[in-house]
């Protein structure tokens, strides 16, 4: 697990209040929106904020690739470092 | 202007039957505690303690906020031994700690945090109530003032003559943040009563038009200690209301 999919994982707990859950509970494949974690749409807005300031990044709503990149944290981080280095 | 003085008739507005009750506050929780605190009064060290409300899953916790907790935290036993019914919530001040987090983002000039955006009117704890419990029964939430209390009886019991067979009161109030506090001198510390009322005749509430001295405790602190004594009779007054309680064939 790299540390990028760890700070996510500690971000999503911390944004969403997730009481009781630890990072090891998130695995990085978990789905995280409706089944799997079993998070909200206004998890998802939450989440984007959050990702938008901790990162320093712009995270477009409308655009058709951002369900895919809020799948899971594998791919979260995966947008989050290509977001960084663009 | 004043209102014109004198005697004035004084109108009965509703029967009824507290069936049940639980309050909470910090560091009072039973019914025994509160029977304590009745028989000696204080404002109690308000550290922003949190009740339990472990019989709620994390997932449906994370967005309690803690009035939320409070008012689900009294209310949730009663419900649950009662099943479905309406639900009166009744809170002067409503969730000021989250009114004043998203002003300061605001003042901050950042984005609103969307949960908390979400949950900044004051009927949100009713309705997380109503979803939490699957619970499609009539639900109001009120912002009266001091006498908060009374008004939200007279609601329950507009709900019981209606054919409600119980209704769900619950009041609530959070000690607001510093900021706030020299503007808000009626919260001495946080605090959160349920009330199951049903049809009957064991109280009657009386409204007159008259002043009088206010309360030493808000109105439903005061009546948790009647609840814990035989006292028959409460007088409340807010304003030109004043409201008496009374205790039917104590």
């Amino acid at each position: 697990m790299s540390d990028l999919q760890l700070e996510i994982k500690h971000l999503i707990i911390e944004a969403l209040g997730l009481e009781d859950m630890a990072a090891e509970d998130i695995a990085a494949d978990l789905t995280l929106f409706g089944e799997g974690l079993g998070l909200d749409s206004v998890d998802a807005l939450e989440l984007g904020l959050a990702i938008q300031k901790r990162f320093g990044i712009k995270i477009d709503a409308e655009a058709k690739d951002t369900r895919k990149h809020f799948a899971n944290v594998a791919s979260l981080a995966a947008f989050v470092s290509s977001q960084q280095t663009a | 202007m004043d209102a014109p003085t004198g005697p004035e008739r004084a109108f009965r507005v509703t029967d009824f039957r507290i069936e049940q009750w639980r309050a909470w506050a910090p560091g009072l929780d039973s019914t025994a505690d509160w029977c304590a605190w009745h028989q000696a009064p204080v404002r109690l060290d308000d550290q922003g303690q949190q009740p339990d409300v472990g019989f709620l899953p994390a997932m449906q916790r994370r967005r309690l906020s803690r009035l939320a907790r409070m008012a689900f935290h009294v209310a949730w036993p009663l419900a649950d031994a009662h099943g479905p019914m309406p639900m009166v919530f009744a809170s002067r001040h409503g969730e000021t700690p989250r009114t004043l987090a998203i002003l300061e983002d605001l003042g901050r000039g950042e984005p609103l945090s969307p949960t908390q955006f979400s949950l900044s009117v004051h009927n949100a704890i009713i309705g997380l109530w109503s979803i939490q419990r699957g619970d499609h029964s009539e639900m109001t939430a009120l912002a009266a003032e001091g006498d908060g209390l009374e008004h939200a009886v007279l609601e329950a019991c507009g709900l019981l003559a209606e054919g409600a067979p119980a209704v769900l009161l619950v009041i609530a109030e959070e000690r607001p943040p510093a900021l706030y506090q020299p503007f808000i001198d009626d919260v001495p510390f946080s605090y959160a009563v349920a009330l199951l009322l049903t049809p009957g005749r064991d109280w009657t509430l009386q409204l007159a038009s008259a002043s009088g001295p206010r309360s030493e405790w808000p109105h439903a602190l005061n009546l948790v200690r009647a609840l814990c004594s035989d006292q028959p009779h409460l007088q409340h007054h807010w304003k030109k209301r004043q409201w008496t309680w009374s205790r039917n064939g104590a």
